[in-house]
């Protein structure tokens, strides 16, 4: 599995342009990673295991609605906005 | 296209808002109509530091829809991120349940179409596969080289119910969404207006040969937003599959959009490594025990189904079809007639015409609704009459008190007034005319005129139908009020 590391993918999705020194650190850090993984995913364990956390109905909130930011709050603190909006480069997803 | 030949095979998956006051995971309000990011808070933004917690209305609101359709509801449901690059989310993952949902199963009963409006058509049941409480997420709309989030809508609880492939016609989709609607909003789980996007449909479309059991390929039309869209895709998407396999050509596995106004679907281009969404298990909120005391308590609130009233109505109170589809597709309505009906039991029909017929006509008039809107969804908040008052009304008609021509005179007033039948009859002295000594004068002087011989001739001679050619000229000359019961009585008398 850390041999097929796609480096490239992995920075495209998380919008990171990397240099060549650092998609090779980058490369190694993650194999080692999921060398652990790999590593926890051979222990031998029972098959139902079951280490969720379960809560019951008290962990639930009321439905009573808080105090939001306000538009100008939220606006502020995206990269760009505009009239209340936050502004982002063009996503299509429009008739093409 | 051959449609003889080919089966269309439809699943559908059904997003609907919960009719709740907050948020899904957060606090913030939400409600139609505010201006942009103006419901949003830390939680629905997924600002460091913050913890979604689940809303109790929003998972008894999904368990109370899971009780409508017969759903199992399992001891336990989780949630799950579905992870995406895309500005519609500001966490860059939706929080959905995947592998653990709150309702599993179900059913929903659905009428097709019958051969006329007055006939009631085949009765089905559609099986659901299962429904999962999710987020819904914010609004983007384009403009030349950017776009624009609104993160109104993010975090606004969203049910969605997926059917199994059941479905197989455009009418048979158009009405399993009829009867879903119904049952949400009968249940108070979601209000469903689709001019809100309350509701958004999710269609899978794929066409195989008659007598085939394997599936074929199906495509993905999204987000269609009404009824009749999702039935005019659905057309649409079936001729377009016919015409590819007919001319040799496979079917590929798609997305597809629909523009509702040239009446076409479109491909759309695929987000960018949308195709894994590396689902997995939020660590933020724990599994959910979901207690058999809680499933017991909205048990109670499940109403009575639409399609089983409906057959109530005309089998125990013989109301007639046409009349008995309308009212139930309102909770409201059905609940305003049944008060009527407990007044004045021995007629139901007459007060479902009443109620389906002239009550909503004028309530749409005035409510200044278009001509040809959908009279069914006509609000009863403005209604002055009250439902005794109209069972009351019926009674006075039905006792011969007043004739079915003043009736319609009382209700006009009683519509514009509040006020009852009863106090109206009275001050309009609009009781029918029920002294015989009058009534017979007047008889005796109408069938002594020779225009009315030959009729009087026809009805001695066995022409039983005749005899209705001398009421009217009576009736005028009593100026209608006179009881058209005692009119018949007292010239089949006059006549021997």
């Amino acid at each position: 599995m850390s041999q097929g590391l796609d480096i490239d993918h992995l920075a495209k999705l998380a919008r990171l342009n990397l240099t060549a020194d650092e998609k090779k650190l980058y490369t190694q850090q993650l194999s080692q990673v999921l060398t652990y993984f790999e590593a926890l995913a051979k222990a031998d364990l029972p098959p139902t295991a079951d280490v969720a956390m379960v809560v019951d109905e008290s962990a639930l909130r009321s439905d009573e609605p808080g105090k939001p930011l306000g538009a100008e709050a939220v606006t502020k603190i995206a990269p760009a906005s505009h009239d209340g909006q936050i502004s982002v480069p063009r996503v299509v997803d429009d008739e093409s | 296209m051959s449609n003889a030949e080919w089966e269309v095979v439809i699943g559908l998956e059904v997003h609907v808002q919960l009719h709740t006051r907050a948020k899904v995971f957060a606090s913030a309000p939400w409600g139609f109509g505010q201006e942009p990011n103006e419901q949003v808070d830390p939680v629905v933004l997924g600002l460091p530091g913050t913890l979604p917690v689940v809303n109790r209305e929003a998972v008894e609101k999904a368990i109370l829809f899971g009780l409508v359709v017969g759903a199992e509801i399992p001891a336990q449901c989780a949630w799950d991120r579905k992870n995406y690059f895309y500005p519609d989310n500001p966490k860059n993952y939706q929080l959905t349940q995947k592998d653990f949902p709150v309702t599993m199963g179900g059913k929903v009963e659905i009428e097709l179409p019958g051969a006329s409006r007055n006939v009631q058509g085949e009765h089905k049941f559609i099986r659901l596969h299962h429904a999962h409480l999710e987020e819904d997420v914010g609004k983007l709309s384009h403009s030349g080289s950017g776009s624009l989030v609104d993160y109104n809508r993010a975090g606004v609880p969203l049910l969605e119910i997926v059917s199994e492939p059941d479905l197989r016609s455009a009418a048979e989709a158009a009405a399993f969404l009829n009867a879903l609607v119904m049952m949400l909003t009968q249940a108070g789980v979601a209000d469903c207006d689709m001019e809100k996007g309350q509701l958004r449909c999710d269609a899978n479309v794929s066409i195989r040969r008659r007598g085939e059991t394997k599936l074929g390929t199906r495509s993905e039309t999204k987000n269609l937003n009404s009824i009749s869209g999702v039935r005019d895709c659905i057309i649409y998407e079936t001729a377009r599959q016919v015409r590819e396999l007919e001319a040799g050509r496979a079917i590929v596995q798609e997305t597809r959009g629909w523009n509702a106004e040239n009446g076409r679907g479109y491909v759309l281009r695929d987000k960018e490594d949308a195709h894994d969404y590396r689902y997995f298990p939020d660590p933020d909120i724990p599994t959910l025990k979901i207690s058999r005391e809680t499933v017991q308590r909205l048990q109670k609130q499940v109403p009575e189904s639409p399609y089983a009233r409906q057959q109530r109505y005309i089998e125990k109170l013989n109301v007639p079809y046409t009349a008995a589809s309308v009212l139930i597709a309102q909770s409201d309505l059905a609940q305003w007639f049944e008060v009527a009906v407990a007044a004045h039991p021995s007629n139901a029909a007459g007060i479902a015409n009443l109620v389906v017929n002239d009550l909503l006509r004028e309530l749409s008039a005035s409510s200044g609704a278009a001509e040809g809107a959908d009279i069914a969804k006509v609000s009863l908040a403005s209604c002055r009459i009250q439902p005794a008052h109209l069972a009351a009304l019926v009674k006075l008609t039905d006792e011969g008190t007043i004739s079915k021509q003043q009736a319609k005179e009382v209700f006009t007033e009683m519509f514009q007034s509040g006020q009852s039948p009863v106090q109206i009859v009275e001050s309009k002295g609009l009781k029918q005319n029920s002294d015989t000594g009058e009534l017979e004068k007047i008889i005796q002087e109408v069938i002594a005129d020779p225009s009315v011989a030959k009729s009087i001739a026809e009805y001695r001679a066995g022409n039983e139908k005749a005899i209705n050619a001398l009421k009217g000229p009576i009736m005028k000359r009593t100026q209608g009020k006179a009881n058209p019961v005692l009119i018949d009585q007292l010239l089949r008398k006059a006549l021997g």
